[in-house]
């Protein structure tokens, strides 16, 4: 008979091998070409504006941040499969977000599209969005199920509490370290930015997870490179994701003082400090810990040699 | 709201194998007439020049216009309409030239089978590949766009492919109506129990129940509920096939954000948690859902039929289980509808004693039924570990490593036993249950 915190960890493996199995099958995104999304007049800037509307919308809406992630990559899925203009972009937009809701949400939160539409202040008519609604169906073959960032963030908040159960609790003041909800509300952010287009929503997840787990957990490394194996993903790919979604948050709390995204917990001894925001060696070793192959940079090797043996055991259940 | 109470049945159960056979001899004629119709248009439109089509006739804003398929530069994995994922089928199999997927006047309309709040379902037939079909057409409501059991129902069943859930082969959209296009079954759980009464077979159940746990296994596995199992949406094929169906109150996530609705028609599979106004629940609703029916199987009359409200439904949960107290089930008290006050003390009993068919099994029967009718949802068994019970022990090893979609009955040695009783042909036995069926197509 297997320990629960084993069959829990068995069950939660099988959920992300399915998770990537399916965002493999239906994930798409749109590409960018001399400034604008490919086939259309849209500029990334616009395209920013409306998700973040879009985001705004689905809060007034009272729709869970599933829904709101949905909505995005239904909307995403549709720009990488249509040509399209500007104009269209809004009703696009919540077009897709209604139909996120239709698939996640109660039928009691939703609101008639009539309403939704007022509440919205959307200028479209009903008519409108439900031939776009017929549009995106046609166009996605019904095909909506699409995996997002959001439901990576719990898998992997999952595996990470079953994993690693130390990790609850560090921190000097007992606080809950993981906050999967404010990962979640890093996500919504991120998901608005272009430069994040291009990455998957596993590799997103995993991103704003370790950026935050490198600050907290002396032994993060560990759990990284269980997380990144189990999830199949490539560190290189990771690298430079981690570098955007930082660059991403890093002017989110610029422009949001109050922002808790970043606390360092003192106590906690980081043997591999990530590097200074806007310092110029933006590496700091970081890279040659991830690579594996480490003749390209011979320079760093003392450094992650150093890093290496301060390193605590694995936190590995046996 | 539109709510899928289930559709009553896809097989109507008023025939006996003699006037199956007239009957199916009728709807042959009837098949090939209307093919002499219809075989005379050689091409139809398709749903993609429909789509063009309705732009000319009708103006549309004009952002509709521009909203044209780039040439993909990935090749897509599935169509829409496609249920071979773009495989040859169609050229190997094909009856009428220029008929797709996707278009109406590929199926044709046979009989009606059932009606429901949120669609009404008809037997059909493909003139593409001469395949049985169910036809389930959805109703539209006009200012709401399509409605979210269809949306769900489809955006899910399209990432779902098991030998337990059912097929959805196709979708025809048009500006007026929408159709689903299923696998044919030739009935379901709910009209098999009606034809044999008093019980089913006890090896028989035993098949029905892997093949559900095995359904309910590989949804909740990808993190999506049913919510609405009853007997009428599992679907049975002529060899005994069992089939999930009916997803238009499914849901992909197990975090739920508000409260079950009240309006689904039967309370009778309802855990006592939901039932009490619990919106934490999680994979344990099904398997709450799925031990009522193990226990309908086995028994020949629902586990706990309520009448109408949830009290009543609550009573019949105690009478067996016990009213739960604080001390035995911890957190109880803060559930929206726990009255401890509206009901009498009494004390969970022996399901061997509420049940007498569970007395005449081996213990491992009532053991499993036990583990899966626990008061305390996290108490309840998961369906991938009841696929591990004793209970199951009897059955051929094959049977654990099928692939997702292999159905248990290419093992071999599987097959259905005759029931003891059939309502149609009460003096014999017949060779299968369902064999008079197996003939036809």
């Amino acid at each position: 008979m297997k320990a629960p915190g084993e069959e829990e960890d068995g069950r939660l493996d099988t959920l992300l091998s399915n998770t990537l199995a399916r965002e493999r099958r239906l994930w798409r995104t749109p590409a960018l070409k001399s400034g604008c999304i490919q086939g259309s007049d849209i500029s990334p800037t616009q395209y920013h504006e409306v998700i973040v509307w879009l985001r705004d919308t689905s809060g007034t809406f009272q729709f869970s941040s599933e829904t709101f992630a949905l909505g995005v990559c239904v909307l995403n899925s549709l720009l990488a499969a249509v040509k399209t203009q500007m104009k269209y972009l809004k009703c696009m937009a919540i077009t897709s977000l209604i139909l996120a809701a239709k698939v996640n949400e109660e039928d009691e939160v939703i609101a008639s599209v009539k309403d939704l539409l007022e509440q919205s202040r959307c200028k479209f008519s009903t008519a409108e969005i439900l031939r776009m609604e017929r549009v995106i169906l046609n166009k996605l073959h019904w095909d909506l199920y699409i995996a997002t960032p959001m439901d990576f963030i719990h898998i992997y908040h999952g595996l990470l509490m079953s994993r690693v159960p130390g990790l609850v609790r560090a921190g000097s003041q007992n606080r809950p370290v993981l906050q999967a909800s404010l990962w979640t509300r890093q996500a919504q952010h991120c998901m608005a930015c272009h430069q994040l287009w291009q990455f998957k929503g596993s590799i997103l997840a995993l991103a704003i997870i370790t950026l935050e787990l490198e600050t907290l957990a002396p032994d993060w490394f560990s759990v990284f490179t269980d997380l990144l194996r189990r999830a199949q993903i490539s560190s290189t790919e990771l690298i430079c994701c981690k570098e955007t979604v930082d660059e991403c948050l890093t002017a989110l709390q610029r422009s949001s003082p109050s922002n808790t995204v970043y606390i360092l917990d003192s106590s906690s001894v980081l043997a591999f400090r990530r590097r200074e925001r806007g310092g110029h060696d933006d590496t700091d070793g970081f890279w040659c810990l991830y690579d594996e192959r480490p003749s390209m940079k011979t320079g760093r090797r003392d450094g992650l040699q150093d890093m290496m043996s301060s390193c605590p055991p694995l936190l590995h259940e046996p | 709201m539109g709510h899928s109470e289930s559709l009553p049945s896809y097989q109507q159960f008023h025939q006996g194998p003699a006037e199956e056979a007239d009957s199916m001899q009728n709807l042959r004629h009837a098949a090939s007439e209307a093919f002499q119709r219809l075989g005379l248009k050689q091409r139809h439109l398709g749903y993609e020049e429909l789509g063009e089509l309705d732009g000319v006739e009708k103006p549309q804003p004009h952002w509709f216009h521009t909203l044209q398929v780039r040439r993909l530069r990935v090749q897509r994995g599935r169509s829409n309409s496609d249920p071979m994922g773009g495989k040859s089928f169609q050229q190997e199999f094909q009856w009428k030239t220029g008929l797709q997927f996707g278009n109406a006047t590929s199926y044709l309309n046979l009989e009606k089978l059932g009606e429901g709040t949120y669609a009404t379902v008809y037997k059909g037939i493909s003139r593409i590949n001469g395949h049985l079909v169910a036809l389930k057409v959805i109703h539209m409501k006009t200012e709401e766009g399509i409605p979210f059991t269809a949306i769900r129902e489809a955006s899910l069943l399209k990432g779902l492919k098991h030998a337990n859930i059912v097929l959805l082969h196709d979708i025809i959209h048009t500006r007026e109506s929408l159709t689903f296009v299923f696998e044919y079954m030739q009935t379901d759980l709910a009209q098999y129990m009606i034809q044999h009464p008093g019980g089913l077979h006890s090896y028989n159940t035993r098949l029905f129940m892997f093949q559900l746990l095995r359904g309910l296994s590989y949804i909740h596995s990808r993190r999506i509920l049913h919510r609405d199992l009853k007997p009428q949406n599992l679907l049975i094929s002529y060899l005994g096939e069992l089939k999930l169906a009916d997803f238009g109150l499914a849901r992909s996530k197990s975090i739920p954000c508000q409260t079950y609705s009240a309006e689904v028609v039967t309370l009778w599979y309802r855990p006592p948690d939901v039932l009490m106004g619990s919106t934490d629940y999680s994979t344990a609703l099904d398997i709450w859902g799925a031990g009522c029916i193990f226990i309908e199987m086995l028994q020949g009359s629902p586990a706990f039929p309520g009448v109408a409200d949830v009290f009543e439904q609550l009573l019949k949960i105690w009478t067996v289980l016990g009213v739960p107290t604080e001390e035995s089930w911890p957190g109880v008290s803060d559930l929206p509808n726990y009255k401890p006050e509206w009901f009498l003390p009494c004390k969970p009993r022996q399901f061997r004693d509420v049940w007498k068919r569970l007395a005449q099994l081996p213990y491992k029967t009532e053991d499993l039924a036990q583990q899966m009718l626990m008061m305390i949802p996290k108490d309840r068994i998961s369906a991938q570990d009841a696929l591990l019970h004793p209970y199951f022990n009897t059955l051929p090893p094959p049977l654990m490593h099928l692939r997702d979609t292999v159905s248990i009955f290419k093992v071999p040695g599987v097959r259905l036993e005759a029931e003891a009783r059939d309502i149609f042909s009460p003096g014999r036995r017949m060779k299968s249950p369902l064999a008079p069926l197996a003939k036809c197509w």
